[in-house]
């Protein structure tokens, strides 16, 4: 229930002005939900093996924060704040849902490559941190951004780390091999560490430091 | 702004409905379509375990069912390998279908013995059966697992397998599904003087732990123990019930 006031002041707001722009922008980099502030690092383990798995996977979560944060922002004031987690739960799951059965009917391969990790979308802290942090807060519109922004974000490292596991660990991107087979007759062989959840965990630590380094955040002691 | 319980309570209910409705209504709207993935699915990998299409090319969606009409007859059998006739219907609708298999294999493993009706699909070249694909199914350690074994025309040796295991481990247990590994049943023998032989998944490397019979055994998954053991035991247990078909197709009947 806004009163009036701030009503006006949002009629008034620019559509894309200083904190449109920060909601977007920022988590791409500054604030990336995976490499500054650690969340969703599950499924940036498990479903980078392959860049088109690490492409679904992204493209559902975008679109489940998206959508969540709208849905939280609309009724933001209508939540009393006692039951406000169970709401979003129930909101970010039912979402998730119809993402799973959309993929088992459109894209059914997919589907079952990503198996168990659609469902764990529920679970990912990302999208309860931005409906806890950000659309409890804000109007639909900036929320939008945001989820844009974070999913992004999320997207640009998952398929980084993907770039790097499948070409070091399967000589392909896309699932099509680039690593011509003479490589290969000369004595080179893929890296199956690559292949493993311990790859992806190096690779990520890597990606971390390589951000931080770049933007120079450090974690407050 | 304090909200009042009844607020609380109504505001919960609405959600509870709001949101089961929402995803019950895109589930049932997408139900035909998922059915039908999941067929496709199933059958291009019968198919796929068939030998078929020859040049071992991705299907879409059309080209397997297409194949499927033409290329592949199910038939339907009794425990003693003769065909069944309707009068073996176990569900109650008038003919034999995968259901009426289904129930008769429910009621045979609770019970320990053959089930009535059994079913097999036969790849058919040119109006003559070239190879057999007989369905397995057993446990894993988290859920069903399932498959079926592609045989060639004399029912003696493994031309390829595909296996099913929605509910294992990835990386573990799952790894069944993966093609190395359904590559290793290939050219498997299921005749041993003169008798069937069950292929055994073993505990470790076929060539360390059976070389005197390579040609009857397959590596086990490992870390995967128990999933490798219900494949070994669904192989032993189709490899059983099938016995008198595969004689009977042995001997050219």
């Amino acid at each position: 229930m806004s009163s009036p006031a701030t009503e006006i002041q949002q009629e008034r707001a620019p559509l894309f002005g200083k904190k449109e722009r920060t909601a977007l922008m920022d988590p791409l980099s500054d604030n990336n939900p995976i490499t500054v502030q650690v969340l969703g690092i599950c499924s940036a383990l498990a479903v980078t093996i392959q860049m088109n798995r690490a492409l679904v996977m992204s493209a559902a979560v975008i679109a489940v924060l998206i959508t969540s944060n709208v849905v939280i922002s609309l009724i933001r004031n209508l939540i009393p704040p006692s039951i406000r987690i169970i709401v979003q739960l129930s909101v970010i799951a039912s979402l998730v849902i119809v993402v799973d059965q959309i993929l088992q009917a459109f894209l059914y391969d997919v589907a079952k490559q990503l198996s168990v990790f659609v469902g764990l979308i529920i679970t990912n802290c990302i999208i309860m941190g931005r409906a806890e942090a950000f659309a409890m807060a804000n109007p639909p519109w900036q929320s939008f951004l945001d989820g844009l922004g974070n999913g992004l974000g999320y997207g640009i490292i998952l398929v980084g780390v993907a770039v790097f596991r499948e070409l070091l660990g399967s000589g392909a991107l896309m699932g099509v091999k680039v690593i011509p087979q003479a490589v290969y007759d000369m004595g080179y062989v893929n890296n199956g560490l690559m292949v493993l959840a311990p790859g992806a965990f190096i690779l990520l630590g890597l990606m971390i430091w390589a951000q931080r380094t770049w933007t120079g955040y450090a974690e407050e002691a | 702004m304090a909200f009042s319980n009844g607020y609380i309570f109504g505001f919960a209910a609405t959600v509870c409905v709001v949101c089961s409705l929402s995803v019950s209504g895109v589930s049932l709207s997408l139900r035909d379509m998922q059915e039908l993935n999941k067929e496709r699915d199933k059958n291009g990998s019968i198919l796929g375990a068939l030998g078929l299409p020859e040049d071992g090319s991705a299907m879409d969606g059309p080209t397997i069912d297409k194949l499927w009409k033409e290329r592949v007859e199910q038939r339907f059998i009794k425990p003693d390998g003769s065909p069944a006739d309707a009068s073996l219907d176990q569900d109650g609708d008038g003919d034999l279908d995968e259901d009426d298999v289904r129930l008769a294999v429910q009621a045979a493993r609770s019970a320990d013995k053959a089930p009535a009706v059994l079913n097999v699909f036969v790849r058919m070249d040119g109006g003559q059966a070239s190879a057999y694909a007989i369905p397995l199914a057993g446990n894993g350690l988290w859920g069903p697992v399932s498959g079926y074994l592609a045989l060639d025309k004399k029912g003696r040796e493994v031309t390829g397998s595909t296996f099913f295991a929605p509910k294992e481990t990835p990386g573990l247990g799952a790894e069944i599904v993966e093609s190395y590994w359904e590559d290793k049943w290939k050219g498997k023998k299921l005749v041993k003087a003169g008798k069937s032989a069950p292929i055994r998944v073993v505990k470790g490397e076929a060539a360390v732990v059976c070389p005197d019979s390579i040609d009857y055994c397959v590596d086990g998954v490992s870390g995967a123990t128990i999933t490798s053991r219900g494949v070994d035991e669904m192989v032993e247990r189709a490899v059983r019930w099938y016995d008198p078909f595969l004689s009977n197709i042995r001997k050219g009947a």
